[in-house]
């Protein structure tokens, strides 16, 4: 198990922002999803879990540098990936 | 490479893993539009990587290949180093030779893609770390340069020999220890980007790479600038957080830090080379 970034898609859908999807080191792995999300206009970031390396580069860009607080590092068991 | 080599045979396309159907799917080639807005949510040319978790260096690679205009007309060199672990996984033809001479093999492949290939344009790009473009390959570097070979030099500057070990290298800042230099560097930096203009580069900038988008811009100049006008250089700090001590998520946080200092923006376009962005940006290709 290890700790992986975890996106609140309802929180992100209220942004129209996906800085943390170009600021991720990994390829392919902090995505944006353009359809609107939970009654937004605007899509929602995720991740895929299987790719994270978990370095918290996207925590630190959305939350110390935006002050969204959409993304939190999770622990991620196998039963859960 | 053609993009060609990406189209599936329809007889196969149920055999084919993701990945692979992705690159012919959903990335962006020739003849479309492409940028760093890619990044969000098109398929990348690079496909992963080996680096470590937060690398800064990889965030680069990301940035760079999104910003390449013509990608499958694109010949990329590297050099030994962590760069070099990147390469295999990224589908582009890459040429990694010896360390250090990768502006030599960059200069050599441009000239004969020229002679080979003269109604087409083909961008060669040299990527690669402190270590190979101003220590071990400077003689090369610099001939590259005094000789107007058309191709973009991109240095990855970490300011140190980091997957041997942490020895200093030229581009080492006054004063730094590492692991392997305990002493202390006791000269300065190499400032390698003022060289390049020296040394006849058209276009020469150093800059961090803090601000993707900044990155993208700058690449997207230099190839267009190395093209038609001679070589470019970039000169981009991307910390090795780990020789430096740092945590996996503070590599953004020490580019911005340097973008303050040792890695305050510098910009030379030759006039030259300024006059033919403005007709590049007047036509749209910019």
């Amino acid at each position: 198990m290890y700790y992986v970034a975890k996106v609140n898609s309802e929180m992100c859908s209220t942004h129209k922002c996906n800085m943390c999807t170009l600021y991720c080191p990994e390829a392919n792995t902090l995505m944006y999803d353009k359809e609107p999300k939970h009654g937004n206009s605007n899509g929602t970031s995720w991740v895929d879990e299987d790719r994270c390396k978990g370095c918290a580069i996207c925590v630190y860009v959305c939350s110390d540098l935006l002050d969204r607080n959409c993304i939190e590092m999770v622990m991620v068991t196998t039963e859960e990936a | 490479m053609s993009v060609d080599i990406y189209k599936i045979n329809p007889e196969f396309r149920d055999i084919m893993p993701k990945e692979i159907l992705d690159l012919e799917d959903n990335a962006t080639w020739d003849g479309e539009k492409r940028g760093i807005n890619d990044l969000t949510d098109k398929k990348e040319i690079l496909e992963e990587h080996s680096l470590c978790a937060g690398c800064p260096e990889a965030a680069a690679l990301r940035y760079i290949l999104a910003s390449l205009p013509t990608p499958s007309e694109t010949v990329i060199v590297n050099s030994t180093g962590c760069t070099s672990l990147m390469f295999p996984h990224i589908a582009l033809h890459t040429v990694h030779s010896l360390f250090g001479n990768q502006n030599a093999v960059a200069s050599g492949i441009k000239r004969v893609l020229d002679w080979r290939f003269p109604d087409k344009t083909k961008d060669v790009v040299v990527l690669a770390g402190d270590g190979a473009t101003i220590d071990i390959g400077l003689d090369y570097t610099l001939q590259s340069f005094f000789r107007q070979e058309k191709i973009t030099t991109i240095c990855f500057d970490n300011e140190v020999y980091a997957n041997t070990g942490g020895q200093e290298s030229g581009s080492t800042p006054k004063g730094q220890v590492f692991k392997m230099a305990p002493k202390g560097k006791v000269f300065d930096k190499v400032p390698m980007w003022e060289l390049a203009v020296t040394s006849g580069c058209q276009y020469s900038v150093k800059l961090t790479a803090s601000a993707p988008k900044s990155v993208a811009k700058v690449v997207r100049e230099a190839i267009l600038i190395a093209r038609e006008m001679g070589p470019s250089y970039i000169h981009l700090y991307t910390p090795c957080i780990l020789e430096i001590g740092l945590d996996a998520n503070e590599g953004l946080w020490e580019m911005k830090e340097q973008d303050k200092d040792r890695f305050v923006s510098f910009k030379y376009v030759s006039p030259e080379a300024e006059e033919y962005l403005k007709n590049c940006k007047k036509e749209g290709i910019l």
